[in-house]
């Protein structure tokens, strides 16, 4: 048996194959242009190529994210709090706090030792688009969003960007480069400015698992975080896909009945 | 594990008192204007919790500007007229109910059309009260400056642990001081058996109000948070009334058939949850029918008990006025607000609270000061934040507001993961 999970985010669409004893055989990121279908259909195309499976042998499909009634073949639709916290649980299975980092709301997510979510919170509505500002900095500092992680490990300080709302942090930006910081202190900047956010959220306890977009391209905010709560801060494997994995695990919960 | 539907209406209860609601506020509005038109009786404008009382033991027809501010919040006409009292100075950043009516009256827009209505009727007199906030004395002195009309009004006290009596005299005294500028106006001397009554009516509809809102103790509610926004129109610009009183024995009778008949609102309810702070005006039945596709019945709010004054007494008219404007919750400090909630979450059986924190309602949004993190840790009660505004849908984000939702109903749920192997391979 086979099954899917798939998260449409603002920045990626992931779709994760996972077989009959939860064993991921399959997974592919697409970046978000366009329509969300589309996206949906290259993600989960990929992912099934790399099974080696058919979309018909699909037993159930679950979908999360920003753009999960965009999945017609979706048997399920869930929560990415619940996504997020079903996969990064499956790698610990132990109580934790799960940190989503992804293109739009970051989430604080405390889950018990059994996997339940006992409580969530996301980042107020003007400081979204966390990921996606990370991308705007970019462009700004003329470099692919891949190199800024390299750009903020050359730094010796940071540029301050300290405003909550990721338009008004993007002026700061060009503000800061008219000054002449040099686009590694600004890279640096944004990435603080970023983990700032986060702890503003909600109050933070050990082991503290970081999952999504972010952690993947730019670690730089997680060392960050962790610098400035003084706490263990940690990566699950393959970040991005947690919420597809989670959602692929409540897919095959779906199709054991 | 829930499927998220498309959330449907068909879910949701209701009501047959409503063809009466709605004949008694049609009658409202247009009497009002009447009076204004015609110069048949005098015409106040107050706030929602202010000394309606007095006007009403004086004969003066009454409107509140914070129903009409609902009305262009729920009509979503808010939206295309707040820039114009922006552009006047002002700010969005303070009440969008100020907002929302300023800017209606300045682009002479406002929902009051289906009515027969220009707009809001002129009045001869505004009188505030700034027990719940600051705002509704500048919202109504732009109205006297406008039309060179006398603005009367209590400075009251707010953040109040216990009410004393000597706050509750200081009340007193300043409701005695406005009565002069409230009879010259009405050309008559207040009445002492007027108030009186008018008092006790308020008290009665407090009363019978009260039991409309506490039948949803029962399971399943019969009253979802979101109906009673609309059933409260009368407690609100009909208190002091006989017609509001009449109104409420209607509704609480049809609410105990509903309790008999075990007739929820909505009909499935498999978890009850509580709504702290504003609603959010324009997405009111986007809200009603979400939760409803979730199962989720939203049973009990502060903001519909904000009309329930059990402080009233006729026998001592002006200062149980005066407690009565006092013990209300947007008044007190965070110690009472938190031991109202805990008692609240207690009686209604609820399974989670919702705290709706409004952009420009700081004084009713009760999560600025840590007491949503203290109450969760206390009452182990789950709680739920929704950023958003009462009428400025530029602070609310559908999407955001809808995953935190699913996602806090899946919390409630309380799912536990089956134990499927593999992983990361």
């Amino acid at each position: 048996m086979v099954v899917a999970g798939v998260d449409l985010g603002t920045e990626c669409v992931k779709t994760v194959v996972v077989d009959g004893d939860g064993k991921i055989v399959g997974r592919a990121t697409v970046p978000t242009r366009g329509y969300f279908q589309d996206c949906f259909q290259e993600a989960t195309g990929t992912a099934l190529q790399e099974a080696k499976v058919p979309a018909a042998q699909l037993a159930a499909v679950c979908a999360t994210g920003f753009a999960a009634s965009c999945v017609p073949i979706a048997s399920q639709a869930l929560s990415e709090t619940l996504c997020h916290a079903r996969g990064a649980w499956h790698t610990v299975k132990k109580e934790m706090t799960v940190v989503d980092i992804g293109g739009r709301d970051p989430k604080v997510i405390h889950v018990d030792a059994r996997g339940a979510v006992t409580a969530s919170r996301s980042v107020r509505k003007c400081a979204v688009g966390i990921g996606t500002f990370l991308m705007f900095a970019s462009r700004h500092l003329d470099v692919h969003p891949t190199r800024l992680m390299d750009l903020a490990t050359s730094a010796a300080k940071a540029a301050p960007v300290g405003s909550y709302c990721s338009v008004f942090s993007e002026v700061e930006v060009i503000e800061l480069l008219r000054q002449g910081s040099t686009a590694g202190e600004i890279a640096l900047g944004c990435m603080i400015s970023i983990a700032d956010r986060i702890l503003e959220i909600d109050h933070l306890e050990n082991p503290i698992y970081i999952t999504g977009g972010v952690c993947e391209y730019f670690p730089g905010v997680v060392k960050a975080l962790a610098e400035r709560s003084a706490l263990s801060v940690e990566i699950l494997p393959e970040p991005i896909l947690a919420g597809a994995f989670g959602a692929a695990l409540y897919a095959l919960d779906q199709a054991r009945g | 594990m829930p499927t998220v539907n498309r959330p449907s209406r068909s879910a949701e209860a209701t009501f047959r008192s409503s063809a009466r609601l709605k004949e008694l506020m049609a009658a409202h509005f247009t009497g009002v204007d009447r009076a204004a038109r015609e110069k048949s009786a005098p015409v106040a404008w107050c706030t929602s919790v202010g000394p309606v009382e007095l006007l009403r033991a004086l004969g003066y027809q009454v409107f509140f500007p914070e129903n009409h501010g609902a009305l262009l919040g729920a009509s979503r006409v808010a939206g295309e007229v707040m820039g114009r009292a922006h552009a006047l100075g002002y700010s969005p950043d303070i009440c969008s109910y100020l907002t929302s009516d300023i800017g209606a009256y300045l682009a002479r827009k406002s929902p009051l059309t289906r009515y027969g209505l220009s707009g809001a009727p002129r009045p001869d007199l505004l009188l505030y009260s700034t027990n719940q906030c600051r705002e509704v004395r500048d919202w109504f002195e732009f109205y006297g400056r406008e039309w060179n009309l006398p603005v009367v009004g209590v400075t009251s006290f707010r953040d109040l642990g216990e009410v004393e009596d000597s706050h509750v005299e200081a009340i007193t005294r300043q409701l005695e001081g406005l009565i002069p500028a409230l009879e010259a106006v009405a050309g008559r001397r207040l009445d002492a058996p007027a108030l009186e009554q008018a008092v006790e009516r308020s008290r009665t509809c407090s009363d019978l109000w009260r039991d409309c809102l506490n039948s949803s103790a029962s399971r399943p509610a019969p009253l979802s948070f979101f109906d009673a926004t609309i059933q409260m129109g009368p407690a609100v610009v009909l208190r002091g009334t006989a017609e509001a009183c009449d109104y409420y024995r209607l509704l609480k009778a049809e609410l105990s058939e509903r309790v008999t008949a075990g007739a929820g609102a909505p009909h499935r309810e498999r978890f009850r949850l509580y709504w702290d702070g504003m609603p959010i005006w324009g997405r009111l039945r986007d809200l009603s029918t979400l939760f409803a596709s979730l199962g989720t019945s939203v049973v009990a709010s502060t903001y519909c008990n904000s009309w329930v004054f059990d402080a009233l007494d006729p026998r001592d008219p002006l200062r149980s006025m005066a407690r009565a404007s006092l013990e209300l919750f947007i008044a007190r400090a965070e110690g009472p607000k938190q031991r109202y909630l805990e008692r609240m979450a207690h009686e209604f059986s609820v399974d989670g609270l919702v705290f709706h924190d409004a952009r420009t309602c700081p004084n009713n949004s009760n999560v600025r000061f840590g007491l949503a993190q203290r109450l969760r840790r206390a009452s182990h009660v789950p709680v739920l934040v929704l950023d958003g505004d009462l009428n400025d849908l530029r602070c609310f984000s559908d999407e955001q507001a809808r995953t935190n939702i699913e996602a806090f109903v899946e919390q409630l749920e309380g799912a536990v993961p089956a134990t499927a192997g593999g992983g990361h391979g």
